[in-house]
């Protein structure tokens, strides 16, 4: 048995290329999503602990009193200590603001806890010096010896940088100052997660009582867990893909294994008829199978390897953080296995089909290989069940907002499609019959496609899988961005504001503004400045909607009412704004007269109470221009224009504002999404296009002598080619179709299920434009798919393919 | 039939197909193989031809070289007044498509076509209309009217040849080849097809070559060439019995 063994792998090896590609493709995606989150891990996780690593232990606290208490005490006793958070605050040179939001942390003035890597410069030897992080410098033009102003208003602070360092990923702040120029901060932005302390633990419980203590080993431990873990869920995410890769790839194995173990049925039947057991057939055939899976997971670990080092050393030109390329053996050896026992799975059902083959059918006469195959009747039971219960389920997701119920039901029904697919896959080809401008060459390739129901519905179902996933994916990240839109919309009615923070603004300004690269639209508002409980707010005239106002979002007031920032109603002593939030009154005094408003709270137009121009008038006679509002263009660079425009506001004297960078923030998120789905689903895709050539290729095998005969006949080669081109684009474009149209209902139920719990009236947005793209490309992919089978068949002269056996 | 044959010619005396010096010879060095070694031959118009000779003495090779299935080594080939030499496979495919028809031993016709789309394939192919006439004239001489919308695998393996032949005939070329008709029939079949295969010589004047190595076959021929060895050893005109054994014997000697 060993002999039939071996010669018919050599004899059958270029068959199984496409299988073991197929497979190969799949381990080298478990590879490379291994590698590319252990290396974000080991760069995320890396010098965790060199903050502490002078110290003993951490104290964690979050309260602040504590905080300042226990560097206090430390201080009087000269024990080292070393605050870990950090505070933002807009940070700007000369006047010009270089960041509206910068993470500043503590910098020690004791060497022993001086653990950033100084790439230049030296370490702060006291109050009013400054580190800045290499990177962020150079982004921003910092140089050594550069005084720049941390906070604004009362709390600024002028610091020198005197040392630039290399931050690692999990620490790493724009700017370090020391204690007692951060702790300006200590009310309003600093935030403080723990303390490296160098004293003994009794007397942290003593100084700080809420506080826990823990050694700096344990915490360290713990802070690089709680890293990796969010590496796992993006791991997991990418795990996602990999299975869906992998369960097209069981399609295309089980495909190639179908086929060709219908071709070699007589070679089978002989087998029996000399003596060959069923058992025995049965060992030789899962022993190739497991041999093919073999070699094709080693194929796959080497290539996942390569490429995976590949774009591990890519992504660290772009992403610093990024650790080095280095492989789990644990995870290899997994991929490994996964690999040999979907290509063994695979080929389980085939086996068994090929082993019931009984010794007689060797002595038939040869009328050609019998590729008939239907669909049984139990398989058309059990496809009516799941789409019966899995638009069941879908109905109940829809009406109970379940995303469980959602994900069964869409597994469920997708697997009744599939389950369908032989009777559905070979009308939906006929129906090209119809199409206008047929011909012999397209009869005689929808005849070749819906030959055998269930190897074409198999080799669309491949293809089916990533179709419809891409679709439905485009779809809800589109539906949802439009929803995303209208939040943007309320959240950041203005891109850019200009708010005076008290003295009139130069009429020019609004030019200016408005010629800055960008800048689309720009206006003056006209307003006065209020006195508010010691609170200077400038308050201006709204325009109400306007050009320079995105979406819908209304920003008039109601004369006699004021629309207030929630951040200066936060800003306002105690006793008045209870009184805002509670009588939503407020008294506001204007040259002297005092004035009682109603408030309503908003924000997204800076830090300024709006009125209407009645009620400005009222306030003051002569209003004058307090703040200029600006419309940024579609694409206009986020970073560029915020940069060009504080210039404008420090020179000024105004404060900038608006929601221009985080809407573009919002947005590069989304489309980073998109583009991950897109490029991990097109693993799936591709090795959905190796299943189809390769049931082309072995078609071509299987029709050698029908082909030669419809040569000899007067098919040339070009028409051959044609109907081969023909067949793999019919099985493509159905695939597309079907898959396009899945798709679509998916995101339906996806958008109702989870957009419309959170937002009310979700729409439902299809990217017409993304999705044509997606099936265009599937369609077309099949074409391509078949250029090497259909060269191959036409190569062949009749005389040769009517020799073959 | 007479369409492209040269001219003042009657109809019987005319040349359908012939080769000067036909060599074919497979590989190259110590394993070349010389199938065909020389051959000359004319074979006439409206009638029926067999090629016979033992396995391996080349006929196959010669009616695949003949059809312009298989390119000839050396010599010249002229079929229907036509030298096929020099033609490129487009032009040699659409020549077939023109001029010849086929019949094979086995795997003669598309599986998932019914008999009757069978027949009409090779005028799709070349894109050209039904003669309505002529398709029921052939069905008829054949046998087939009743059998039009089955499937081959509907039929029985003497009725799936008489498809093939209605097929070949359909095109009204100017010669038909057959390679071993009736080598996967019983004899019962083999002499249906064979009576079919005579008739369309007889009544609708075709020229038929066929290659086979059954004497019983032989005998439905007109004229008989013997090949031996890649070469022919004897071309017989409505040969007897005896005189045919004689030639093949003569051969083998």
């Amino acid at each position: 048995m060993r002999t039939v063994l071996l010669a018919s792998m050599r004899h059958h090896t270029r068959r199984y290329v496409a299988a073991s590609v197929a497979v190969a493709i799949g381990v080298a995606f478990i590879v490379v999503v291994g590698m590319l989150t252990g290396a974000t891990r080991s760069g995320l996780t890396a010098d965790v602990g060199a903050p502490v690593a002078g110290v003993d232990r951490v104290v964690t606290t979050y309260d602040s009193r504590e905080v300042a208490r226990l560097v206090e005490v430390a201080a009087d006793r000269d024990i080292p200590v070393l605050t870990l958070g950090y505070a933002t605050e807009p940070v700007s040179r000369d006047g010009v603001q270089l960041a509206a939001t910068a993470d500043v942390s503590e910098v020690s003035l004791d060497a022993r806890l001086q653990w950033q890597q100084l790439e230049d410069g030296r370490f702060p030897a006291a109050t009013g010096e400054a580190l800045a992080d290499v990177n962020r410098a150079k982004s921003s033009g910092v140089r050594l010896g550069d005084v720049v102003r941390v906070g604004s208003g009362d709390a600024a602070v002028d610091v020198e940088v005197v040392g630039l360092v290399d931050s690692p990923a999990a620490r790493n702040s724009a700017l370090y100052v020391p204690w007692e120029d951060l702790r300006r901060f200590q009310d309003t932005s600093f935030w403080v997660d723990a303390v490296a302390w160098g004293g003994s633990e009794d007397l942290a419980r003593a100084t700080a009582p809420e506080a826990g203590v823990e050694s700096a080993a344990d915490w360290t431990a713990a802070r690089q867990a709680e890293i990796s873990r969010g590496v796992d869920v993006i791991a997991i995410l990418a795990l996602l893909f990999v299975v869906i890769a992998l369960f097209v790839g069981v399609l295309v194995i089980t495909n190639t294994f179908s086929i060709l173990f219908a071709q070699r049925m007589r070679d089978f039947a002989l087998l029996r008829c000399v003596g060959v057991t069923r058992r025995q057939l049965r060992r030789a055939i899962r022993l190739e199978a497991l041999a093919l899976g073999l070699a094709a997971a080693a194929v796959g670990i080497v290539v996942g390897v390569a490429a995976g080092a590949g774009l591990v050393a890519l992504v660290r030109r772009w992403f610093t953080d990024m650790g080095p390329a280095a492989l789990d053996p644990v995870w290899a050896l997994s991929a490994f296995v996964v690999g040999t026992l979907v290509t063994l799975g695979a080929s389980w059902l085939p086996t068994r089909t090929a082993t019931r083959v009984a010794p007689l059918a060797a002595l038939r006469p040869d009328t050609g290989v019998d590729v008939r195959s239907a669909a049984g009747r139990w398989r058309l039971g059990l496809a009516a069940l799941c789409l019966v219960g899995g638009g069941v389920l879908l109905a109940l997701a829809v009406s109970g907002s379940s995303v469980p119920a959602m994900l069964a039901g869409g597994m469920v029904s997708f697997v009744g499609v599939l389950l369908v697919g032989p009777v559905l896959v070979p009308r939906l080809i006929r129906l090209a019959d119809y199409l206008p401008g047929g011909g012999p060459v397209r009869r005689l390739a929808t005849g070749n496609a819906v030959r055998n129901p269930r190897r074409t519905a198999t080799t669309a179902a491949s293809l089916l899988v990533g179709v419809t996933l891409t679709t439905a994916i485009l779809t809800g990240l589109a539906s949802s961005r439009t929803a995303i839109d209208r939040d943007m919309d309320d959240s950041y009615p203005l891109d850019a504001t200009l708010t005076s923070a008290g003295a009139p603004l130069e009429a020019s300004l609004v030019d200016r503004v408005g010629g800055t690269e960008g800048v689309t639209d720009a206006r003056v508002l006209d307003g006065t400045v209020a006195r508010v409980g010691g609170l200077e707010v400038p308050l201006l005239g709204s325009p109400g909607a306007d050009v320079v106002v995105r979406g819908p979002a209304d920003l008039s007031a109601p004369d006699g009412t004021v629309l207030l920032p929630y951040a200066v109603v936060e800003e306002l002593p105690t006793r008045l704004g209870d009184r805002v939030w509670e009588d939503r009154e407020l008294t506001v005094v204007v040259a002297g007269r005092e004035h009682t408003l109603r408030v309503e709270t908003g924000s997204g137009w800076g830090r300024a109470g709006l009125v209407s121009p009645a009620t400005l008038a009222t306030l003051d006679g002569d209003p004058r221009p307090m703040a200029v509002w600006a419309r940024a263009g579609d694409g206009a660079d986020a970073e560029d224009l915020t940069g060009d425009l504080a210039a404008l506001a420090g020179a000024a004297g105004a404060e900038l504002d608006g929601g221009y960078g985080n809407r573009t923030w919002v947005y590069l998120q989304l489309d980073i999404m998109t583009g991950a789905v897109i490029g991990l689903m097109a693993v799936a895709i591709v090795i959905a296009l190796v299943g189809i050539a390769n049931t082309l290729g072995l078609s071509v095998l299987e029709r050698a002598r029908e082909n030669a005969l419809l040569r000899a006949m007067g098919l040339t080669r070009r028409q051959l080619r044609r109907a081969m081109a023909a067949e793999g684009l019919l099985l493509s474009a159905v695939a597309a179709v079907l898959g396009t149209g899945i798709g679509l209902v998916f995101a339906w139920i996806g958008v109702q299920v989870m957009v419309g719990s959170v937002v009310e009236g979700a729409g439902f947005t299809v990217p017409l434009a993304q999705v044509a793209a997606v099936a265009a490309v599937a369609a077309l992919a099949g074409l391509a798919a078949c250029v090497v089978p259909a060269r191959r068949a036409a190569l062949v002269t009749p005389a040769a393919g009517l020799a073959v056996d | 039939m007479t369409t492209t044959l040269p001219t003042g010619t009657p109809t019987g005396t005319a040349t359908a197909a012939s080769a000067r010096g036909l060599t074919r010879t497979y590989g190259d060095g110590d394993s070349t193989v010389h199938a065909l070694r020389g051959v000359d031959l004319d074979l006439p118009a409206g009638r029926f031809t067999a090629i016979m000779g033992p396995s391996g003495s080349g006929k196959s090779t010669l009616m695949h070289c003949l059809a312009g299935l298989d390119a000839a080594t050396s010599g010249t080939i002229a079929v229907a007044g036509r030298d096929l030499a020099g033609l490129d496979d487009t032009a040699l495919t659409l020549f077939r498509r023109e001029h010849i028809g086929f019949v094979f031993q086995a795997f003669n016709l598309l599986p998932m076509l019914t008999a009757g789309q069978n027949i009409l394939l090779p005028l799709e192919l070349a894109g050209r209309a039904v003669d309505r006439e002529r398709y029921d004239q052939v069905v008829g001489v054949l046998g087939l009217a009743d059998r039009l919308g089955h499937l081959p695998s509907q039929l029985s393996g003497g009725q799936q040849q008489r498809v093939a032949i209605a097929r070949a005939l359909v095109t009204q070329p100017d010669i038909v080849f057959a390679d071993e008709p009736t080598g996967n029939l019983d004899s019962e079949a083999s002499a249906e097809v064979l009576g079919h295969l005579r008739r369309s010589v007889r009544e609708l004047g075709m020229t038929v070559v066929m290659v086979t190595h059954g004497l019983d076959a032989a005998a439905y021929a007109d004229d008989v060439v013997v090949i031996h060895d890649g070469a022919v050893t004897a071309h017989l005109t409505d040969p007897d019995q005896d005189a045919l054994v004689a030639a093949l014997r003569g051969g083998i000697a």
